[in-house]
């Protein structure tokens, strides 16, 4: 019994050996950067103003933060676009991968082909949706101008909501092809034997879907969720390629407004709480999923 | 922030510095057994061993010039060397090198480079020495673009070029250039009726430091400054109004200005009146010679430039541009970095500039007589008058962060999203709050003001 626990002991504390150094590369790499972030923010550190020292000021950069119109707009508009781009995706992934995952001839081609989008740079997809949708024979006012929708003079960056339908069709082309890729795999995890059971208990397409597809794909639909979340909250290359925010600031992701104080003004505290702000909220929002995951895990999946 | 001075043909801006490196180390090598030669054989600290940096351009007509003349200047004074050091020609980014190297108190660059409206910032922060105080002097260059090269009774950059924007007009779609707003509205809008110009005007209406250079000159066309001379912000004047009111309707209801140019910045309004698609252009004096190239410009000789019209109440306004030369705080070398700045704003080298690379020279007796003559597209005694019409941009350490602050709200007014009068309130607003908070409100004798160090005198002025 004694010499049981000796190994024991002795295991554990070659098992904690073991971990060190990722321990220490994770302290190294991603605690020690944040941990220099929230210092940084607790201080006044403007770059460009050098006189006004480098004081510690408490709390006083995040209190600015509350007060500032542009920042609580910018999290407006990054609350928006997520539900926005977000929905989409689901929506759309979850018809795509429905209709590979049946089978055909030229299924794996297929399967490439969707990925395409997802494999461009976001930058040059930014840049191919800003040429589509410009103004100087721009292909969307083209179509668009033939079917009577819009002027073929349209600007299309210069109205607070037209620029948002370029920035918003971009990523959900560039990417749908991830959550669809995402949910095919939980479709393929399905037991076809639940579905001809539930044929012949006379469940239509429509029940099949609804009584089996959703509720077993329901932890893929959760973690596609998470992905697409944070990735859509800190969204930044897009929106600075195809309208850099504007017109005005109608447009402007808190990560642009964060990259604004830090890059432009060089406010590094003033920047520096903005981004912990980015933090916290993301990290919230991922405690907060993965909760819920972990619950629908254990009360469906075990 | 983009200062909105000058914006070369995208081609020139190709960093081709591959050469650089190594021509350097062989020459800091050489450099290096010439001063020990020196120290050895006792030589005492004379002009001996002096090494200056200069950041510059690397590439071009612009890079050549500098080299004839760094040369020229080192030919002259057999005991300093200058070495090039290669920066971004972007400005966002060279400024933001400059910030770093000077943060980080480096003696080097020992020359910096600057655009008009970083001057201010880098004499607050004391990164650049008040050249005054050395004995450098400000007498023959335009007032105006002295004025932008001064803060708190100090000298701290001499102007190297200037640049200021201009109404390009077409000559054979009117005799003469308007002298009001409303001639020009007139104009441009007869010319989209009986000769088919697609646009009457086009200006930079981008979200940038361009649209606040527009602003300010149809603001002083109205009798309006963004900022007074006691420190006081004004944008939000009636004349402010007024102009910002102007600019919105020639957009959205008479339509001589383009939709799209609320997206455009130099080069696309340039391409659009090269195109021969437009009455009139506001830009800088860089698009001049592009446009006289008929090879690609549709409208060679068959334009000019002028002064931005004038408003009831104001006087034509032009925006001054331009790049500055100054010295870095922390050099070891003041008395031989001022002896480059002489060097370089002398007139011989001012004549070449203007010749090699079409920068207008911020000297004003060369304007007088022969020796511009036939340099530049614009014939001296115009060019004079249209460089003393220029108004520099407000002259505070903090200007890059107001003209964000405006350019937004400017923005917003010319997208509709706002009116001009509330749009221009709350850039007030925000304006005074940033002046307020960092200590330069006007009558602020609280805190560290900035730029105190140089002289205690000064406060008292302000």
């Amino acid at each position: 019994m004694a010499e049981r626990r000796g190994l024991e002991a002795r295991e554990r504390r070659l098992g904690y050996e073991l971990v060190v150094p990722a321990l220490g590369v994770i302290l190294l790499v991603a605690l020690f950067p944040l941990a220099w972030t929230a210092w940084e923010s607790l201080h006044l550190h403007d770059l460009r103003m050098p006189w006004r020292g480098h004081p510690f000021v408490g709390l006083a950069n995040y209190a600015e933060a509350l007060q500032d119109g542009r920042f609580w707009a910018a999290m407006g508009h990054t609350a928006f676009f997520t539900a926005a781009t977000v929905g989409l995706e689901l929506v759309l992934g979850l018809v795509l991968a429905l209709a590979m995952n049946r089978a055909f001839r030229g299924r794996g081609l297929v399967r490439a082909a969707v990925l395409l989008p997802w494999a461009v740079p976001t930058v040059v997809a930014a840049l191919l949706w800003r040429f589509m949708f410009g103004t100087q024979g721009g292909i969307a006012n083209v179509l668009l101008s033939k079917l009577g929708l819009v002027d073929a003079s349209f600007v299309w960056f210069i109205h607070e909501r037209a620029a948002w339908v370029p920035v918003i069709l971009a990523d959900v082309w560039k990417m749908t092809p991830f959550v669809a890729l995402l949910l095919l795999a939980g479709l393929q995890n399905i037991d076809p034997a639940l579905y001809e059971a539930a044929r012949i208990d006379g469940a239509g397409a429509w029940e099949r879907f609804r009584y089996v597809t959703l509720p077993l794909l329901k932890p893929a639909i959760l973690v596609t969720l998470v992905f697409r979340t944070l990735d859509a909250f800190r969204v930044f290359d897009l929106v600075y390629v195809l309208t850099g925010g504007g017109p005005g600031t109608a447009t402007e992701p808190i990560a642009l407004y964060t990259f604004d104080a830090l890059l432009r003004d060089l406010r590094f505290g003033y920047g520096s709480a903005l981004s912990m702000i980015i933090f916290l909220v993301t990290f919230g929002l991922a405690v907060l999923y993965i909760r819920g995951l972990g619950l629908d895990l254990t009360g469906e999946g075990g | 922030m983009r200062p909105g001075g000058r914006r070369r043909p995208p081609s020139a801006a190709a960093p081709s510095a591959a050469a650089a490196p190594s021509a350097a180390g062989t020459l800091v090598g050489v450099l290096l057994v010439a001063v020990l030669a020196l120290a050895a054989c006792g030589g005492g600290p004379d002009q001996g061993g002096i090494v200056l940096t200069f950041p510059g351009s690397a590439v071009g007509a612009e890079a050549r010039v500098l080299r004839t003349q760094l040369d020229r200047f080192m030919a002259a004074h057999p005991g300093i060397r200058v070495e090039q050091r290669v920066t971004p020609d972007a400005a966002d980014q060279r400024h933001q090198l400059y910030v770093q190297w000077l943060n980080a108190r480096a003696p080097e660059p020992d020359i910096l480079q600057l655009d008009v409206i970083w001057t201010p910032e880098f004499a607050a922060a004391g990164w650049i020495l008040p050249i005054d105080s050395l004995g450098a002097d400000a007498a023959p260059f335009f007032p105006n673009t002295v004025r932008a090269n001064r803060w708190r009774g100090h000298l701290y950059a001499l102007p190297w070029f200037v640049d200021m924007g201009l109404l390009y007009w077409r000559t054979d779609l009117m005799d003469r250039p308007p002298d009001t707003f409303a001639q020009l509205a007139r104009v441009a809008e007869r010319a989209q009726r009986e000769d088919s110009v697609r646009y009457g005007f086009v200006w930079q209406g981008a979200r940038y430091e361009g649209l606040v250079t527009v602003f300010l000159e149809h603001l002083g066309g109205f009798g309006g400054r963004i900022m007074d001379d006691s420190g006081h912000i004004t944008v939000d004047s009636d004349a402010g109004i007024r102009a910002l009111t102007y600019m919105r309707d020639a957009v959205w209801k008479e339509g001589i200005v383009p939709r799209a140019a609320l997206t455009w910045q130099e080069e696309q309004t340039r391409f659009a009146f090269q195109n021969g698609e437009a009455a009139f252009m506001r830009n800088w004096p860089y698009a001049y010679p592009l446009m006289e190239d008929t090879a690609g410009s549709g409208v060679a000789g068959r334009f000019a430039a002028a002064t931005m019209p004038a408003g009831p109440g104001g006087e034509a306004t032009s925006a001054l541009g331009g790049s500055e030369l100054a010295i870095n705080a922390n050099t070891r070398h003041p008395q031989a970095a001022l002896e480059l700045l002489r060097f370089l704003t002398a007139p011989r080298q001012m004549i070449e500039r203007a010749r090699v690379v079409g920068e207008y020279p911020t000297r004003r007796d060369l304007y007088e007589g022969d020796t511009l003559r036939g340099l530049l597209p614009i014939p001296p005694a115009r060019a004079r008058e249209l460089i003393e019409h220029a108004v520099p941009r407000p002259v505070t350490p903090v200007y890059s962060q107001l003209s964000s602050l405006l350019q937004i709200q400017l923005h917003r007014a010319l997208t509709r999203q706002a009116d001009p009068r509330q749009a221009l309130e709350t850039a007030a607003r925000q304006m005074r709050g940033l002046l307020a908070r960092v200590g330069l409100a006007p009558g602020d004798s609280s805190g560290r003001a900035p730029g105190d160090t140089a002289d205690p005198a000064e406060r008292n002025r302000g």
